[in-house]
């Protein structure tokens, strides 16, 4: 083969290569696609042959009556003051005890780091039920803090092995710059420790943050109440009430979606290094 | 730790510093995930129906889910199939993938769009198919439709036939951009200089994946298997928001079968004893899958 036959042996590969992935992103994008669109047509217009649907006009008062009759307004606030509580919790825990597991130095760290992980491995699934009761117990059961407290337990493990990463890495010489200025344990690690490893602190914290705000099965367990309930029960209030009026169901779904979505583009870098982690780490 | 000055041990080594740093952590792991699971152990023993008179009935849950239970074993056998597909089609999918990403000069258009299902809410992800699977206004049948393929148009999800392929799909396709991600990043890790070497020594382009990158990339493999596994075991919202294991059991899974016997059935105790196999299944699973998968002579 010349060097003009290789050339384009090259060019078909790429083509082929570009086609490949184009064909699986438009597997992925496709379906939400479809949903997006039919958010903005009228209810009935599901039932035609065309697989999607030019809006004439768009039908903006869809999202107007997800937005009224989901509660979003509602669900959402819920779901900031829970995700928001799990996310502090989760990224100050698994700060401090990822720091005392790696760069302290006592006899049970490495069994304690291992009994951290373990979050990684138990299903979440095997906990509803006992926890259904536990809680109940303690007054727990249906309320905001109920939640809060199994989503923080559940981040740890993931949280501990991602700072643990990236605490490992640091210099010694800095912390015991710092000792010899006098600074003590709280100082050092609120004003030397964590600015070394604020790329760690905002995956976390995006990280904790999706997983809480995408979580259905906990938040249908643990809470009863309407009134406390997170965003992704205006999707199912849908399903149910609204179950003929697809439009407006879809439209729902749109909404509850759009928060991950801007979080997605805002935060990329930060959500791919967690993502990098948990495959080179986990 | 040889480097580390006298004064400077004190502060290391201050347990009640030690303290104050991890019990908080295991106070919350002990409370919301170890204490319950000790109370599983406990209810599995009995009786229940959540509220009310408690009997111990001894192994009779634990005899009845072994011996007699056909759904716990459909749920543990649908789970096998889940993860059997993840591996040998998602897995290799989303390798190849990967390599071509790898290739490409920008790729992070790409990466971007193949990870946008896996940030979404589950609730809106299984919710969007159940609306593409239903036999009156789905998008699948339209698009058989419009491809003339009449006679493929179903009713997905209550077909016993496809359901369970159904829910298949929907668990690969939700979980695609994640087993993508893994493979890339792994990839990239790899420097340039290993491959160059490789290709100088006159390995053929097959052989360079099979004998280099591969290997060198093996833990990330074995990371993604054993999430593969794992993850196919503890699936349950995507099943409890669309079939809820119907029609009859054919899709049923093991968590949302133990909801189903709590939540629905009034037997928690029974429910109870689910959670603690489970339990026992998922450690068991995971150390299985790390022993088999390291036995392969990886590059470390």
């Amino acid at each position: 083969m010349g060097a003009h036959g290789k050339a384009a042996l090259r060019r078909m590969t790429g083509a082929a290569l570009y086609t490949g992935l184009a064909v699986f992103a438009l597997l992925q994008l496709f379906p939400l696609l479809w949903l997006v669109d039919f958010s903005l047509v009228r209810s009935g217009e599901l039932f035609g042959p065309r697989i999607l649907e030019i809006p004439h006009p768009v039908q903006w008062i869809n999202f107007f009556r997800a937005w009224h009759d989901g509660h979003i307004p509602q669900y959402f606030l819920n779901s900031v003051i829970i995700v928001g509580g799990s996310v502090v919790g989760a990224t100050v825990l698994s700060f401090c005890a990822a720091y005392a597991t790696s760069r302290m130095v006592w006899k049970l760290r490495v069994a304690v780091y291992n009994v951290m992980l373990l979050g990684m491995i138990i299903p979440i699934h095997t906990t509803l039920l006992p926890n259904f009761v536990w809680f109940r117990l303690f007054g727990l059961y249906d309320t905001r803090i109920g939640l809060m407290i199994p989503y923080v337990a559940f981040n740890l493990a993931f949280n501990t092995l991602m700072f643990s990463g990236v605490m490992r890495g640091l210099p010694r010489s800095i912390e015991e710059s710092a000792y010899l200025d006098g600074a003590g344990m709280p100082v050092l690690l609120a004003m030397v420790v964590a600015p070394m490893v604020v790329p760690g602190i905002v995956t976390v914290t995006i990280m904790t943050f999706l997983s809480g705000w995408n979580e259905f099965i906990m938040a249908n367990t643990f809470l009863a109440t309407e009134s406390l309930r997170t965003l992704p029960f205006a999707v199912i209030r849908f399903a149910g009430e609204y179950s003929s009026d697809y439009a407006v169901q879809f439209a729902c779904m749109t909404l509850v979606a759009v928060p991950p979505i801007v979080l997605y583009f805002l935060f990329n870098r930060w959500i791919m290094a967690g993502v990098t982690a948990g495959a080179v780490k986990g | 730790m040889h480097s580390v000055s006298r004064g400077m041990r004190t502060v290391f080594t201050n347990r009640a510093a030690i303290a104050a740093l991890t019990i908080p952590a295991l106070a919350v792991m002990l409370f919301a995930i170890v204490a319950p699971i000790a109370l599983s152990v406990y209810y599995s023993f009995t009786s229940w129906s959540g509220f009310g008179k408690l009997t111990f009935v001894g192994f009779r849950n634990y005899r009845e889910l072994i011996l007699a239970d056909s759904t716990f074993w459909r749920s543990l056998a649908n789970a096998g199939l889940l993860a059997l597909v993840t591996v040998l089609v998602q897995n290799p999918i989303a390798f190849l993938l990967a390599v071509a990403l790898s290739k490409i000069g920008r790729s992070r258009l790409f990466r971007t769009i193949y990870f946008v299902p896996a940030i979404l809410p589950v609730v809106v992800i299984t919710k969007l198919w159940v609306g593409i699977f239903n036999p009156n206004y789905g998008l699948l049948n339209k698009v058989l439709q419009g491809l003339g393929l009449r006679g493929f148009q179903l009713a997905w999800l209550s077909d016993p036939a496809t359901a369970l392929w159904s829910l298949i799909f929907v668990m690969i396709w939700y979980g695609f951009g994640w087993a993508l991600l893994f493979y890339y990043s792994g990839l990239m890790t790899m420097s340039r200089e290993v491959e160059e070497a490789a290709i100088i020594d006159g390995v053929s382009r097959l052989q360079l994946y099979t004998r280099v990158v591969i290997p060198y990339i093996f833990p990330v493999v074995q990371a993604v298997l054993i999430i593969a596994v794992v993850s196919s075991l503890k699936q349950m919202e995507v099943i409890y928001l669309s079939t809820n294991g119907a029609p009859g059991d054919t899709t049923q899974f093991v968590a949302n079968y133990l909801y189903l016997k709590a939540f629905s059935y009034g037997e928690y105790g029974y429910g109870s004893a689910i959670s603690v196999v489970f339990v026992a299944v998922a450690l068991l699973v995971t150390a299985a899958t790390r022993r088999m998968t390291s036995r392969d002579p990886g590059v470390d």
